[in-house]
């Protein structure tokens, strides 16, 4: 399906990845900013953002009412809903697409809460080959440090529902633990260039640039 | 003595899954009704699960189907997290208490109207794999002539229906009947895949349900059954 090959539309698909408190929201915002200011025609969209299912997912989380499958379904539901009315005609009209996680968010948890790989793979093989996909590895400990320095981690981030642990921060280390290694495993099979997310925010920055510059020149964009 | 209705081993649970499938106007929910008050006379638990009925879900599906902004691939997978929803709180846990459960339309509903919507025809039956196989699949059949007329007398022709969302024709009758049909052939292909025990639809309701009852009951019989 369409997510195994390379697209052919004009536009740039470039996605981040990692586990919450990897740094990668902050490194895209940052591309975001240096790209607006000399190609223009840029769009941001962001996991589970869609209209149509957000109040659903909401009210499931809310009376945790949700399994592994249903979960894993319903963010499906927003992705397809997203990939095709925001990304699919942004890349047809020769935008400049970022993504703030894409399909391998759920290839890393929907498989740590016990969905199978191959299903949750098959699942979402209507999506578009990313241009460029970049993966934040931070150790579990970094991630929790960062995620609840102010507060308790929450229900679903802490993977609370597969009942690893009774204390929250025990189950978040379990929980995101896998989801980390599960993105470690991904980094070969799809190609993501792994960046370090304890590294500082301008190396990281400038590293990203570089290789953002490379995949635009390819398809003759400059910036 | 104890009875229940089938050695737990085989599927991990005690009780029967049936499905009645067919087009719209069809006579699903009829012939489901009458199964149901049968079977409760005879002595046996019946739960009913609807398409598309799921307390969290199926309204996000009227919503999006209200604004008409479903694309092939979301419309398929909002119905099947609502399918994955019923399953895990409707229809597994009355299967595992042993009680039978009667489900109007199944997977093979995503089957046939999401591959006419556009979806790859493996990618849908992988989407749904983790279905149990039901132990009866009734397959009322239905020339498309008789069920335009069926539905055109009951509650007119609606959007979806007619599949006015894939514009096949901007004509309501041409687009039903285009889309109808392609749908019962999507049917008809399955028919052996899946085993179906298909029933002709324009039979009289008396006779859909003694085919179905006797069909019922010769499963049931032949040891199922402890």
């Amino acid at each position: 399906m369409r997510l195994s090959k390379k697209h052919e539309l004009p536009g740039v698909l470039i996605v981040v990845e990692g586990v919450d408190g990897s740094g990668k929201s902050t490194q895209l915002s940052l591309l975001k900013d240096w790209l607006v200011s000399t190609v223009e025609d840029v769009i941001f969209t962001e996991w589970n953002s869609s209209r149509i299912i957000s109040d659903t997912t909401k009210k499931g989380k809310k009376k945790n009412l949700l399994t592994p499958r249903t979960f894993s379904l319903l963010h499906a539901v927003d992705f397809a809903d997203r990939l095709e009315q925001i990304i699919v005609p942004a890349l047809k009209a020769g935008f400049i697409v970022l993504a703030d996680r894409y399909v391998y968010t759920a290839f890393a948890r929907d498989v740590a809460r016990g969905v199978d790989p191959d299903w949750v793979r098959n699942m979402y093989g209507f999506a578009i080959h990313p241009d460029l996909a970049f993966y934040f590895h931070v150790p579990v400990e970094v991630s929790l440090a960062r995620i609840c320095s102010n507060r308790a981690p929450k229900f679903y981030e802490a993977g609370m529902d597969l009942n690893l642990s009774k204390d929250p921060y025990e189950s978040y280390k379990i929980f995101q633990s896998r989801v980390i290694n599960e993105y470690d495993n991904m980094a070969d099979e799809y190609g993501l260039v792994k960046l370090d997310g304890k590294d500082t925010i301008h190396n990281q920055q400038l590293i990203m640039r570089d290789i953002v510059k490379k995949v635009l020149t390819e398809k003759c964009i400059r910036v | 003595m104890k009875r229940e209705l089938r050695n737990q081993s085989e599927k991990g649970y005690p009780g029967l899954l049936i499905s009645i499938e067919g087009t719209d106007g069809a006579g699903r929910t009829t012939q489901i009704e009458r199964l149901r008050s049968w079977l409760a006379i005879e002595g046996y638990g019946v739960v009913i699960s609807e398409w598309k009925t799921s307390s969290l879900i199926a309204n996000a599906i009227d919503l999006a189907k209200e604004r008409n902004l479903l694309h092939a691939y979301t419309f398929s997978l909002l119905y099947a997290s609502d399918f994955a929803d019923r399953l895990e709180h409707v229809i597994l846990p009355a299967l595992k208490a042993g009680l039978i459960v009667l489900t109007d339309r199944y997977t093979y509903t995503a089957y046939a109207r999401d591959v006419v919507r556009g979806v790859s025809p493996e990618w849908i039956r992988r989407l749904y794999d983790f279905a149990p196989e039901p132990d009866l699949v009734f397959y009322l059949n239905m020339p498309v002539e008789i069920l335009l007329k069926r539905i055109i007398a009951s509650s007119g022709l609606d959007y979806y229906e007619s599949g006015r969302d894939i514009g096949l024709s901007t004509d309501f009758y041409e687009s039903f009947k285009i889309y109808q049909r392609k749908i019962i052939s999507e049917y008809s292909k399955m028919e052996k895949e899946y085993n179906f025990e298909t029933i002709d639809g324009t039979l009289s309701i008396e006779a859909v349900q003694t085919k179905m009852r006797k069909a019922i009951k010769e499963f049931m019989d032949s040891g199922v059954i402890r």
